[in-house]
């Protein structure tokens, strides 16, 4: 006995001494519940929505978006001028602009962070969308070429990697268009004129980032630097006195480690330092103190937590703990949905009075009076700038050699009048998403208006259908070709981790075989699989989604070129793609965006290679009555220092703050 | 004993090697590019080729012998590598090593692990007790009833109406997080419940074993007070099952919180082990598979150790 009580006294001594117990109790003004963590806080490798988020608020870069209406808004770069060709672009950069060490931001900042965007060795998923600078296509493809060539060959010693290092910087110096005219001038020269550029400047991946930091330079290194002005007036060290890039010695590639994106470690030059961070547990944001624009700030620290559970986070909110749950995610979301429609028809007329005096919908809710049992006013749907669709295989043949009935688009045109788009979104989904008949979400590009696409018509549908030799007859309710084989079994690809495609998919079976006459039979794939059939297009019809990168109805139009690597469709016309390339060269703006509507209309009327239901909605769970600040604009980028709790906002705030809360 | 100790420590590192090559191959196979989002955009294909290189996920048997190296700091030794015993960086989220995802996490799973086999071990023995002493009374009925309860709820319903009742409506205890014992009460509590009931049962069938055997009769023929022939005399043999379960026990609660600790949004390993399973993060399943393995191994060494402590008659 004694000795079976010696045993668990032990396990309990041996539990008191694991009892690993730090303190969390951190106070921050905003918390913000998040469902992941970030993949990376290195600018130039995001790719993420959630990492662009903390790019913003780590790094600035030359230019900065007002979240409000996108509209350029100047960040480390005070002024630019374009050349009047529209192929020149030159930044004045702020003398204030500080690292969060203290060292001033200089253009050499860009010079490098830009080189490492182009650099094949960063790996980063948006290089090409830099493209458009004079001479990056051709680096970036030299640079990839010659670390092919040089992983191939012998190389006994280690300083042919050297060399050929030494090469790629004078190719970027001499060949590329991103020149430090001086420390505070910045010139960018373009292949072509891109209206747009502005716009790709504001984007996460062109934040600068600190050379010395990310690379790792020796710490004695430091006073030199500081003596001197900057990095740039010293040597940089030897890549092998470097903590964390090196030269492999057999490929020839920068290699880069990321152990500098820790707190005291990263320098940034954004409005936040890292204060901590704990893998998928909570991140602290603090205030740079020798951020530039301090007046901008609207508090002083951020916490994210991770927590990946859904249910969990909405609990977590409504225990008070968070004041945004960035992702809802749960099944009961609808019915949330249902809940905020209840107050918004129970203040219905008070609603009506606010807004017709001139306040945004946001801001009339935080003055409504508080929700009643059944009532919910913290959860904010936002349609998104995203598009969700089903895609068509437009091959002549499926994966499997099997004659393809989609290569025809007369047959897509039938598939797409035959949806009744409005029935998915009111009883399907139940989210009622704007619903869409074209790619591009409507008014979410300035200067560009969507023409419309095809609408719901059963009778077109079927017309469409006889057209192309489909048609039933023997009157056993499915159709047939001349030759009387009936229409191929339709397969309809889709992913069980999104619950929401199995009841779409589930509808639009239904509706395609009321209103057509086909059999229609699922087939749910882990997505996994799922990005692989589509990659071979191995699938005839599979759901897909698509989130716009930049403003420019090109990040949802290039879907449609042959060669996209985007393009899971395998649809290619000329027509299109000469439209395209007409735009690309088009320098009148208003032209431009004339044949980029002309090229929409006809994809989304004549060839139809995807079935467009929607936007994609985002649901936000915040109470506007307790919090400022979020954007409710489709691009979806939060900028956190514009975050403010209600109970802190005095009526004498900065008025800026107040009427940039308000949504469009 | 020392025989048993010294023959273990040399099977490790062939277990261990045999676990490596198994789960490699399996994760492996796993469909899939971990470096791909699971939505929209594909980056280009040069340079999805030139992400996949990086990690060396091109070439199968590269990464094979390459990351064990790492690990096993036979590369650091060779000096090819910097640092010895390195898991690699996570393939989701680059800016972090395994070693470092696995430092954070394994206290909080051992804690949340320990702390519930011991309630587990208080709560299943007493009831066991309660119940196995009078066999067919009320007592027994309720004590077997809950222990029913306990092991066929699934812990996300159990973790999801304790956190409903204490942290939502009652607000005693916090709805997540992790740092202080309040936050270790309802995850420990969920976690236990499944093992209390086990033990529970295990108890209860040893008691009313050892009631009928001849010494607790002599006993009872001496004059001994029903509790003390309970206590002193049946309890001891009764629990020698308890005992042999809670090696593997512990090493479940330690290693298998996944439900548990998704629910509480506690920061341990068993969410990453899956959710890295799920994504294809290799450096991260290597990672976790590898560590757990030596735990488990040397934990099992520890109850055998164990048991022979408390029964002698085993060792001859």
């Amino acid at each position: 006995m004694a000795r079976v009580l010696t045993a668990i006294l032990l396990l309990g001594a041996l539990l008191c001494g694991s009892l690993y117990l730090d303190d969390p109790s951190v106070d921050a003004d905003i918390v913000i519940i998040n469902s992941n963590d970030a993949f990376t806080l290195d600018p130039q490798r995001m790719s993420y929505l959630h990492d662009f988020r903390l790019g913003y608020a780590l790094y600035q870069g030359l230019v900065v978006w007002d979240t409000d209406d996108y509209s350029v808004q100047p960040g480390v770069a005070e002024t630019w001028y374009v050349s009047d060709d529209g192929k020149t672009y030159r930044f004045e950069l702020s003398k204030s602009a500080r690292w969060s060490n203290g060292e001033l931001v200089t253009s050499h900042d860009f010079v490098f962070s830009f080189r490492r965007l182009l650099l094949p060795d960063s790996v980063a998923d948006y290089s090409n969308l830099m493209f458009a600078i004079e001479g990056s296509e051709a680096f970036y493809n030299w640079r990839a070429a010659q670390t092919a060539a040089f992983a191939d060959a012998e190389h006994p010693s280690g300083n042919d990697a050297q060399q050929l290092w030494r090469e790629t910087l004078l190719r970027f110096r001499d060949t590329v268009g991103v020149t430090a005219i001086d420390d505070n001038i910045l010139e960018i020269r373009l292949e072509r004129p891109t209206s747009y550029f502005l716009d790709l400047l504001c984007f996460a991946v062109c934040c600068p980032v600190h050379r010395p930091t990310v690379e790792g330079w020796p710490t004695d290194e430091t006073a030199k630097r500081r003596a001197s002005g900057g990095w740039h007036q010293v040597d940089p060290p030897l890549f092998d006195t470097c903590q964390w890039v090196a030269l492999n010695p057999d490929t020839g590639k920068l290699e880069q480690r990321h152990d500098w994106a820790r707190p005291g470690r990263l320098v940034g030059n954004g409005p936040y330092i890292l204060s901590r961070w704990r893998y998928k547990r909570d991140m602290l944001l603090e205030v740079n103190p020798h951020f530039h624009q301090p007046d901008i700030l609207c508090n002083d620290s951020v916490l994210i937590l991770t927590i990946e559970d859904a249910n969990t986070r909405i609990l977590a909110y409504e225990s008070g703990i968070g004041d945004w749950v960035t992702d809802v995610g749960v099944e009961y979301q609808s019915d949330m949905l249902a809940e905020r429609a209840c107050y918004l028809e129970h203040h219905a007329e008070k609603l009506e009075t606010l807004l017709d005096a001139g306040l945004s919908k946001i801001e009339a809710l935080a003055q409504l009076p508080l929700p009643e049992d059944g009532e919910r006013r913290n959860i904010q749907p936002i349609p998104a700038f995203a598009v969700d669709f089903y895609s068509f295989n437009c091959r002549d043949t499926l994966a499997d050699g099997r004659s393809n009935p989609f290569a025809d688009a007369r047959v897509r045109r039938a598939f797409v009048q035959a949806i009744d788009r409005e029935a998915i979104v009111r009883d399907v989904t139940r989210l009622n998403e704007p619903v869409m008949t074209t790619l591009i979400p409507p008014g979410s590009i300035a200067g560009y208006d969507s023409p419309g696409g095809l609408m719901h018509d059963a009778d077109a549908a079927r017309a469409e259908l006889e057209n192309a030799g489909w048609a039933d007859r023997n009157n056993d309710g499915l159709i047939e070709n001349e030759m009387g084989r009936t229409f191929p079994t339709v397969e309809i690809l889709w992913t069980p981790s999104l619950p929401r495609y199995k009841w779409i998919s589930l509808d639009l079976k239904n509706q395609w075989e009321r209103a057509l006459g086909v059999e229609v039979k699922l087939r749910p794939v882990d997505t996994k699989f799922y990005r692989e059939d589509l990659r071979r297009g191995n699938f005839m019809i599979a759901r897909g989604r698509w989130y716009g990168d930049y403003g420019d109805p090109t990040t949802f139009l290039d879907l449609n070129r042959c060669f996209d690597g985007n393009n899971d469709r395998g649809f290619c016309n000329d027509q299109v793609e000469s439209l395209l390339d007409a735009a690309a060269t088009e320098t009148d703006n208003a032209q431009r965006m004339q044949l980029l509507a002309e090229c929409e209309r006809l994809v989304m009327n004549e060839h139809v290679p995807m079935l467009v239901l929607c936007q994609l909605v985002t649901l936000y769970m915040y109470d506007p009555a307790e919090l400022v600040g979020i954007s409710h604009h489709a691009r979806l980028t939060q900028q956190l220092w514009r975050f403010e709790k209600r109970d802190t906002v005095v009526d004498a705030a900065p008025a800026q703050h107040t009427a940039k809360a308000s949504i469009p | 004993m020392m025989r048993l100790i010294a023959w273990r420590l040399v099977q490790l590192p062939l277990i261990l090697l045999a676990i490596y090559t198994v789960t490699f191959t399996l994760a492996w196979l796993i469909p899939g590019n971990p470096l791909e989002q699971g939505e929209g955009r594909r980056p280009p294909a040069e340079i999805e080729a030139a992400m996949l290189e990086q990690y060396k996920l091109d070439n199968p048997f590269t990464f094979y012998w390459d990351y064990l190296g790492k690990a096993t700091g036979v590369s650091y030794v060779l000096g090819q590598h910097d640092r010895p015993f390195d898991l690699g960086p996570s393939l989701r989220h680059e800016n972090w090593s395994v070693n470092e995802i696995l430092a954070a996490g394994l206290p909080v799973s051992f804690t949340l692990g320990l702390s519930a086999i011991l309630i587990a071990c208080i709560v299943g023995v007493a009831a066991g007790v309660i119940g196995g002493a009078r066999p067919g009374t009320a007592y027994d009925l309720v004590t077997l009833l809950i222990a029913l309860v306990g092991i066929s709820l699934p812990t996300f319903v159990i973790g999801t109406v304790l956190l409903v009742v204490f942290a939502v409506w009652l607000e005693v205890l916090p709805v997540v997080g992790w740092g202080s014992v309040k936050h270790l009460v309802l995850p420990a509590l969920t976690l236990a419940a499944p093992f209390a009931a086990y033990i529970a049962r295990l108890t209860r069938y040893g008691m009313i074993e050892q009631r009928s055997v001849d010494y607790v009769r002599t006993a009872r023929a001496k004059g001994v007070g029903n509790w003390t022939i309970t206590l002193r005399h049946a309890l001891k043999n009764a629990l020698l099952p308890v005992v042999s379960y809670l090696g593997p026990a512990t090493a479940m609660a330690m290693t298998g919180s996944f439900v548990v600790e998704k629910v509480f949004a506690v920061p341990g390993i068993g969410t990453h082990f899956v959710n890295a399973v799920l994504s294809k993060d290799l450096t991260l399943i290597m990672g976790v598979v590898l560590t757990y393995s030596t735990i488990l191994v040397l934990l099992n060494l520890v109850v055998d150790v164990l048991y022979r402590w408390i029964d002698p008659r085993i060792e001859q």
